[in-house]
């Protein structure tokens, strides 16, 4: 009798064990979690042998996306607003910092097509605000007073600005870095197949457990339609589209992305979609791309080789790189 | 021999009380494979789900937010949102959702409805860039 | 042992809080026990720790059913690391259902209930108050009560193992000689 007690607990406590590893090395559904942030849905899909652990990395992704945004938001605390309201340096964050750095670079080597001090501009037009209008061409002007690469300089973290008046967005491209910056956190948690999409500025870790991730590509001009499928691991995708946020005056559309050289929205591009290393310089290159339309916008992309496009003329005409051709399936 | 020491160690009432449950049982799963299951729409709230219907139904409900109350219609299988406290209306011109996986939101408002389940129909892709 | 004169009041109530604690300390062991035991679905549990609550209730009635309950629980969920997490409060919400289901039967049906039917009544109430609670504060999601029919089902099968257990468990204790003088001295 007690030796039988004896082999009965030896064999419960060999299966426990043997239990605890089987189900630590189990395929895993994935997490799927979502929230709202950045002022979009951001959903972040992840691969992890460990449940629980991987529900808490993806909060903890969530939540150092929340710090990014209350960083470089527009909420009234946050170092973008501090920035516009001073009248010549300000100290910021290194993340602010990181961000400003490359934003000046892009802006630099896309000679002002992106721009990060269209701050005023923005404002003038409305077109994230309740009440868009079309403002006149000498508004228009006063706002582009001083704008350009040339207005912002950046030594460590003292941002300084050129005119007073000048209004600093970082709106775009500080998505992109929240959605790197969410990534940084799921990698440092051990997680290898995940993917964080911040309503279509996305990071993709690794693949899928089965396959690549594959990436439909918004058609600019039919709201169910794709243009093609990517299929992508370890990258960021980020698309900027003339559709996203805009509003109609006299059967004209007008978007939210400008082109400094007018002060209208650009007409070069329907849509762009990069993909590079970083969301953040996706982020930056999509706008710069979208701004200068394809063939100058392609010939940008000489300074950036980690990075592909695929540009969506104003006349509808697609334009991609060679490097994308091979990754794309079209329907 | 264990049945038969099991059953000597039972009352009448014991008896009655396993088989009315296991008869409860076994209709409750016939039930549950026999309803439709299918998609559902799933309405979240600061990460937490606060609403949930078949997606067949037909109804108009309301959802709180921050902002007020976000006005939400399901008819033939699509879920919109009709009216919302925001200043943008965006989510209103964002077009209904009738797939598994889609979402539509009130960013402002801070809601957001998805759609979920549905039998495993591969979708096309698994995200979409926008 | 050594036997000095003590009042039978006096030691009856040691031996029932000693025996009270000895379950709750298995009970907690087995808890723990199945918390680490590989599982065929994540929510199936053999709940083994049941069949002191109704060892429990059968011997000293139902304040020390819902004693042991507890006390498994809150030690159980201690040891576990769990406590006040939503695995804690599903333990808590099926404890509380199924103990509540077992004294009211318990108390209704007196001699006419045995410990299989008490412990299947527990089971079913502790697959339902663990579901129920899901469904109010972790997922409210109505697809979860489809779930419900095949969590009946497998609570029914380890209810009545864990009733025979716990039926094996009082016949041993009554045949025990801390039992069987207090029984002596009832019937006397």
């Amino acid at each position: 009798m007690k030796r039988a007690i004896i082999l009965l607990l030896a064999l419960v406590i060999v299966a426990a064990v043997a239990g605890v590893r089987l189900r630590g090395s189990a395929e895993a559904e994935p997490v799927f979690s979502s929230r709202i942030l950045m002022g979009t849905v951001v959903e972040i899909t992840a691969f992890g042998a460990d449940r629980r652990a991987t529900t808490e990395a993806v909060r903890a992704a969530f939540d150092e996306m929340a710090r990014i945004e209350a960083l470089m938001g527009p909420g009234e605390e946050s170092e973008t607003v501090r920035i516009s309201r001073a009248s010549d340096f300000s100290e910021v964050s290194p993340e602010t910092a990181e961000v400003l750095s490359l934003g000046l670079e892009v802006s630099e080597r896309s000679h002002g097509a992106f721009d990060l001090t269209l701050g005023l501009l923005k404002d003038l037009w409305g077109i994230e605000s309740g009440s868009p209008r079309i403002p006149s061409d000498e508004e228009i002007l006063k706002a582009l007073e001083g704008t350009g690469p040339q207005a912002l300089s950046l030594e460590g973290t003292t941002v300084v600005k050129k005119s007073p008046g000048l209004g600093v967005d970082l709106g775009g491209i500080a998505k992109g870095y929240a959605v790197d910056k969410a990534a940084e956190v799921l990698l440092n948690a051990g997680i290898e197949s995940a993917a964080i999409n911040a309503g279509g500025d996305m990071r993709l870790l690794g693949a899928r457990p089965d396959r690549l991730w594959r990436i439909g590509i918004q058609d600019p001009r039919k709201a169910d339609a794709i243009l093609g499928t990517l299929e992508l691991q370890d990258i960021a995708v980020v698309t900027s589209g003339d559709y996203e946020r805009a509003f109609e005056h006299d059967g004209v559309r007008y978007h939210h992305l400008f082109d400094p050289r007018t002060g209208h929205p650009a007409r070069n591009a329907r849509s762009v979609t990069v993909i590079a290393p970083s969301a953040v310089l996706a982020d930056a290159l999509a706008t710069a791309l979208f701004v200068l339309g394809p063939e100058e916008g392609l010939a940008l992309l000489a300074h950036y080789p980690e990075a592909e496009a695929l540009v969506v003329g104003g006349d509808g005409e697609m334009h991609l790189t060679e490097g994308l051709k091979r990754k794309a399936i079209w329907p | 021999m264990a049945l038969r020491d099991l059953l000597s160690r039972t009352t009448l009432l014991d008896r009655v009380i396993v088989l009315v449950l296991f008869a409860a049982a076994l209709a409750g799963a016939a039930w549950a494979a026999v309803a439709p299951g299918g998609e559902r729409l799933v309405a979240e709230s600061g990460g937490k789900i606060v609403f949930t219907a078949p997606l067949g139904a037909d109804l108009t409900f309301t959802l709180p937010g921050p902002l007020g109350e976000t006005v939400v219609a399901l008819r033939g299988g699509v879920a919109r949102i009709l009216d919302s406290p925001c200043t943008h209306k965006v989510c209103i011109g964002m077009g209904g959702v009738s797939r598994a996986g889609e979402i539509t939101a009130c960013v402002p408002n801070r809601l957001l409805l998805r759609v979920e389940g549905g039998r495993g129909q591969e979708a096309e892709y698994d995200l979409l860039t926008r | 042992m050594t036997s000095s004169p003590v009042d039978p009041l006096i030691l009856e109530r040691s031996r029932r809080r000693i025996f009270l604690a000895l379950f709750t300390a298995l009970a907690v062991a087995l808890h723990t026990l199945e918390a680490l035991l590989p599982s065929p679905a994540p929510w199936f549990r053999f709940g083994f720790a049941n069949i002191f609550t109704v060892t429990a209730l059968f011997l000293y009635g139902a304040g020390a059913a819902w004693g042991v309950m507890l006390g498994r629980v809150a030690v159980g969920s201690l040891v576990l690391g769990n406590l006040f997490s939503p695995g804690f409060l599903l333990s808590l919400s099926g404890g509380v259902f199924a103990t509540a289901l077992m004294t009211i039967s318990r108390a209704l049906f007196g001699v006419r209930i045995g410990p299989v039917g008490v412990s299947v009544l527990g089971a079913a109430g502790h697959a339902t108050g663990q579901i129920f609670v899901a469904w109010l504060v972790l997922v409210r999601h109505d697809g979860l009560w489809r779930l419900f029919p095949f969590f009946l089902l497998v609570s029914l099968v380890t209810g009545v193992l864990n009733g025979w257990g716990a039926d094996a468990l009082t016949g041993m204790l009554r045949r025990h000689r801390a039992f069987s003088e207090r029984l002596r001295k009832d019937e006397g």
